[in-house]
């Protein structure tokens, strides 16, 4: 008898856990490939299968094709402006005094606040007319900016808000990569009289690589969940310009309830993430070099 | 000193001619500190990028309506007017959705504490068929956050007449891959001997894993617990989703809506919130600066 | 104290098979060593002992019950380890009462129990301490009396003194042999010092690849090796073997075909030339290659026609120059087969005439 129970252990000590993960993540899933599959507008209970049909009217949509196109941009920018800032930002910060200290925990600071409160402080900070921005711009002669009210600079407002958020974590991270090289190499490189550029390229960019590649990922993932800034600072507009996957999955489920509809591009964003991160690791985990 | 310095400052080295140079060592200790100050002052630049805006943020909570529609804008308001905080926080139930905030953060804290403890500790300790097929499950699942899953799991706790309430808000996160994965890198640290003199001792294994395997953990507790409650108190995405009505209803969401309320919507009042909203968090940021930046930094760097 | 009997125990590893069959067992109220070299299996078949290791196959019974499936706490078997295994966050009282606590000892009987141990291992003004402010030689007290409070029948000890240095390790040795005197519970040593093993076991077992050697009391073991490896196990430095067939003109009379002939270095007295006497004994002419001198006794090094072999000597330095004869009593050489077994019917024979073995 001991015996059995002591081979059930495990598998008990695991159950809650795999409960909520089966319950809340992987069956959801499953159920909107299913619905993906079907129509429904939520009040009455019939669902009616309709095959691809969904797909094809998202890929026949010009709302979805530019919603792709902006979560695109969105991300490519997002994810350069952040790590590309990231990384030169933590080379200048990196020693451990009082005051380096102060400055890091400075930048960090957005990362823990609610993206409530920078939503609300940006939407602020971005009013044309009243905005602090364009109160600094004046000083500097530019003309006020139309930031989240025009289409063209819309997308472009919310990335910066990103950028703003996200750079602290992302410096503190490339910092705490550079601490983890083994000093003794960039000793050895100075006395081999290594230029700085060349440490960095030769030593402190492949030390670096795993790191690099860490960040570019959750930085990526992360761009493609957007949903916050938009929903409060720009609800998708003006004219689609700022709507992004998230958002437009909301939106048909929550507003206009075609349920079918809404999970079918979940779905898409589900393939979309996958492929990338599949892409992302087969072609670029090659290239990171590990000790 | 340099040898010009001594040179010139004894007799024997003025007799010998030694030149007074224009004090190039001067000059470069003089170019070393300006460059520092330079760097110093950048770096202040940098902050203020990032506390100006906080500043601006307390400076509107305390204007009247038509001092925030000054341009350019001025920074101090003639009187600080504290009434806009009543004002915000009267705006709604806002004790209500301060409590809910909490109820949920440490309702899921608590549930996350009781399932990954176990979890972590049978993938770490235990050889069982199909430890890896789980495992990888359960890691699978970090790459599934909310804003995939919201919509189908809206409409599972929609048929369970679930909205609305704190289960609704709690459950979803009892349990966390990340948490689990975390604990079992610390657990498998733990000496195998040590284990095997409380199995000597006669200890049953829930007294092995919490008298002595947990409290061992407890740093990594500790972290995870800052990572977890800051995370989830903050969450805006689940709530909105989730609730329809006041009741479940937490504080970010609370104060967003505040912009659909007549009469609050203007800045001063919204930025008041906001305050209300972000400085408790910033001053718990001040306090512990820095387990919170080891909380979120040291542990994403698998 | 108890018996413990290991009947037929095979033990295998991810398809090494660590331990091919052991047969053993270890008498009540005994100080057993198990010595071996490192990977011969002692540890194993200590852990086997206590339950940590489940045996592939096999019965392991402790007082005549079998405990195959009895878990390691319920055997009434008490280990410290080698790296003591202290409970980091849980005080020295903590640490040896935890086992008690467990078996529902009632609170004051425990504090009894904790009291009175600390008392006969000195750790009393260190109860509420925690282990990292604790030396090495205190922890190893807090382990034996974490293992000591439950008064078990059988007390496993794996390699507790190796952590030590070499003072307290000499200090420990003796302490423990107490211990067994006053506890009276059977005693299970670990070791691959076999110093150590000679000096504080009752009762020896050599194991090697998982078999046992030769299981005897230590002067058995060194007076009559049952094989090669047991005789070159014991003793420093270890018996002197040569290939017969490179020895000219030792003669022997019995039951089999040597292949080895061994003595120990202690047996052998070097002489500066070939003498008369001592009579029963055979010499080996050899260049001595080096002299360690240990202050009392002197370890010399020649080389043979046959090999290189070692002699000491005790308060008798040599001072005849490079070269020697070690005189061997005829009775001091012991004979092995080609398989290392030892022959003991077999006698070396006064080589006729006298000094034929010299060069």
């Amino acid at each position: 008898m001991p015996f059995i129970t002591n081979r059930l252990k495990p598998y008990a000590m695991i159950a809650p856990a795999l409960a909520v993960f089966a319950l809340f993540y992987l069956y959801p899933i499953g159920y909107m490939i299913h619905l993906g599959f079907h129509e429904w507008n939520f009040i009455s209970p019939d669902k009616t299968w309709v095959g691809l049909g969904n797909y094809r009217e998202m890929l026949a949509d010009d709302t979805f094709l530019q919603v792709l196109r902006n979560s695109a941009l969105y991300t490519v920018m997002t994810v350069l402006l952040a790590t590309g800032t990231a990384l030169p930002l933590a080379l200048w910060l990196n020693r451990k005094s009082a005051f380096h200290a102060f400055v890091q925990g400075a930048i960090f600071s957005p990362h823990i606040i609610s993206l409530v409160s920078i939503s609300l402080l940006w939407s602020w900070l971005m009013d044309p007319e009243y905005g602090l921005l364009n109160g600094l711009l004046h000083l500097l002669g530019i003309g006020p900016l139309e930031w989240l009210n025009d289409p063209d600079t819309a997308l472009i407002s919310l990335v910066i808000v990103a950028v703003w958020k996200s750079l602290g974590y992302n410096t503190l991270v490339f910092i705490a990569g550079l601490q983890s090289i083994p000093p003794e190499l960039l000793e050895a490189a100075a006395l081999d009289r290594s230029k700085p550029w060349t440490t960095f390229r030769r030593i402190i960019l492949p030390m670096l690589s795993p790191t690099l590649f860490f960040l570019v990922i959750i930085n990526l993932i992360g761009s493609f969940q957007v949903f916050e800034t938009i929903a409060i600072m720009t609800q998708g507009g003006p004219v689609n310009s700022t709507n992004t996957l998230v958002y437009y999955i909301y939106e048909y489920g929550f507003r206009y309830f075609k349920i079918g509809y809404a999970s079918a591009a979940g779905v898409m964003l589900l393939v979309i993430v996958g492929t990338l991160t599949l892409v992302y690791f087969r072609l670029l985990s090659r290239r990171v070099h590990y000790r | 000193m340099s040898l010009n310095d001594a040179g010139r400052r004894t007799a024997a080295g003025r007799a010998a001619g030694v030149r007074r140079m224009p004090d190039a060592s001067r000059i470069r200790a003089v170019l070393e500190a300006a460059l520092l100050a330079a760097n110093r002052a950048c770096m202040l630049l940098l902050v203020c990028a990032f506390a100006l805006p906080f500043a601006w943020m307390i400076s509107t909570s305390l204007k009247t309506l038509p001092e925030t529609m000054i341009f350019p804008p001025e920074w101090i308001p003639d009187e600080p007017v504290w009434r806009n905080y009543a004002v915000a926080w009267n705006s709604g139930p806002f004790l209500r959705y301060l409590l809910n905030s909490f109820i949920v953060s440490v309702g899921i804290l608590a549930l996350q504490m009781l399932t990954i403890i176990p979890a972590a500790y049978a993938f770490a300790r235990f050889r069982f068929p199909g430890k890896g097929l789980l495992f990888g499950l359960v890691m699978a699942t970090l790459m599934i956050p909310a804003q995939l899953i919201f919509l189908p799991v809206y409409l599972m706790l929609s048929e369970w007449k679930l909205l609305n309430t704190h289960l609704a808000l709690i459950l979803p996160f009892a349990s966390s891959a990340f948490g689990i994965f975390l604990l079992r890198q610390s657990f498998l640290q733990t000496a195998e001997e040590l284990i095997e003199a409380a199995r000597l001792d006669n200890a049953p294994e829930w007294k092995i894993m919490l008298r002595i395997m947990a409290p061992l953990a407890r740093p990594v507790l500790v972290t995870f617990a800052l990572f977890s409650f800051i995370t989830h108190w903050n969450d805006y995405f689940w709530p909105l989703v989730m609730t329809t009505n006041e009741s479940a209803r937490t504080l970010p969401l609370g104060i967003a809506k505040i912009r659909e309320t007549e009469g609050t919507a203007t800045w001063n009042v919204l930025m008041a919130a906001n305050v209300m909203l972000a400085v408790p968090v910033l001053l718990a940021f001040f306090a512990a600066q820095r387990q919170i930046i080891r909380a979120f930094v040291y542990s994403g760097i698998k | 104290m108890a018996r413990i009997e290991l009947i037929d125990v095979v033990k295998r590893f991810k398809g090494e098979t660590v331990i091919p069959k052991l047969n053993l067992t270890i008498r009540e109220g005994s100080f057993t060593v198990l010595v071996g070299p490192s990977g011969c299996g002692k540890t194993t078949t200590l852990r086997m002992i206590a339950g940590l290791e489940r045996q592939t196959s096999g019965d392991i019974l402790i007082d005549g019950a079998c405990v195959n499936d009895t878990e390691p706490g319920k055997r009434d078997v008490a280990m410290v380890f080698q790296n003591y295994a202290l409970y980091p966050n849980m005080t020295v009282r903590g640490n040896i009462e935890f086992g008690l606590k467990n078996r529902g000892v009632p609170r004051q009987e425990r504090e009894r129990l904790v009291r009175d141990i600390c008392e006969i291992v000195g750790l009393t003004p260190h109860l509420d301490k925690k282990p990292h402010s604790l030396s090495g030689g205190q922890r190893q007290r807090v382990a034996l009396a974490r293992a000591m409070v439950k008064k078990p029948k059988v007390f496993i000890l794996d390699e507790p003194l190796s952590n030590l240095d070499a003072k307290l390790r000499v200090q420990m040795r003796t302490e423990l042999i107490e211990l067994h005197r006053r506890m009276g519970a059977t005693f299970v040593y670990v070791t691959h010092d076999q110093v150590e093993a000679m000096s504080m076991g009752d009762r020896i077992v050599v194991m090697n690849r998982g078999e046992v050697m030769q299981a005897a009391p230590p002067m058995e073991l060194y007076h009559d090796p049952d094989n090669l490896f047991t005789a070159r196990f014991i003793g420093t430095p270890p018996m002197n073997v040569l290939p017969v067939s490179r020895l000219a003109g030792l003669r022997t009379e019995g039951e089999g075909t040597a292949e080895f002939a061994g003595f120990r270095p202690e047996h052998a007295r070097l002489f500066p030339e070939a003498a008369e006497e001592p009579r029963d004994a055979w010499f080996i002419a050899g260049e001595i290659v080096t002299r360690e001198s240990l202050g009392a006794e002197e370890v010399y090094q020649l080389r043979c026609e046959a090999g290189t072999f070692f002699v000491k000597s005790f308060l008798n330095p040599y001072g005849g120059g490079n070269f020697a004869f070690a005189a061997v009593p005829l009775d001091r050489l012991y004979f092995f087969d080609r398989d290392g077994n030892r022959l003991r019917n077999l006698r070396a024979v006064r080589p006729q005439p006298a000094l034929a073995g010299v060069r």
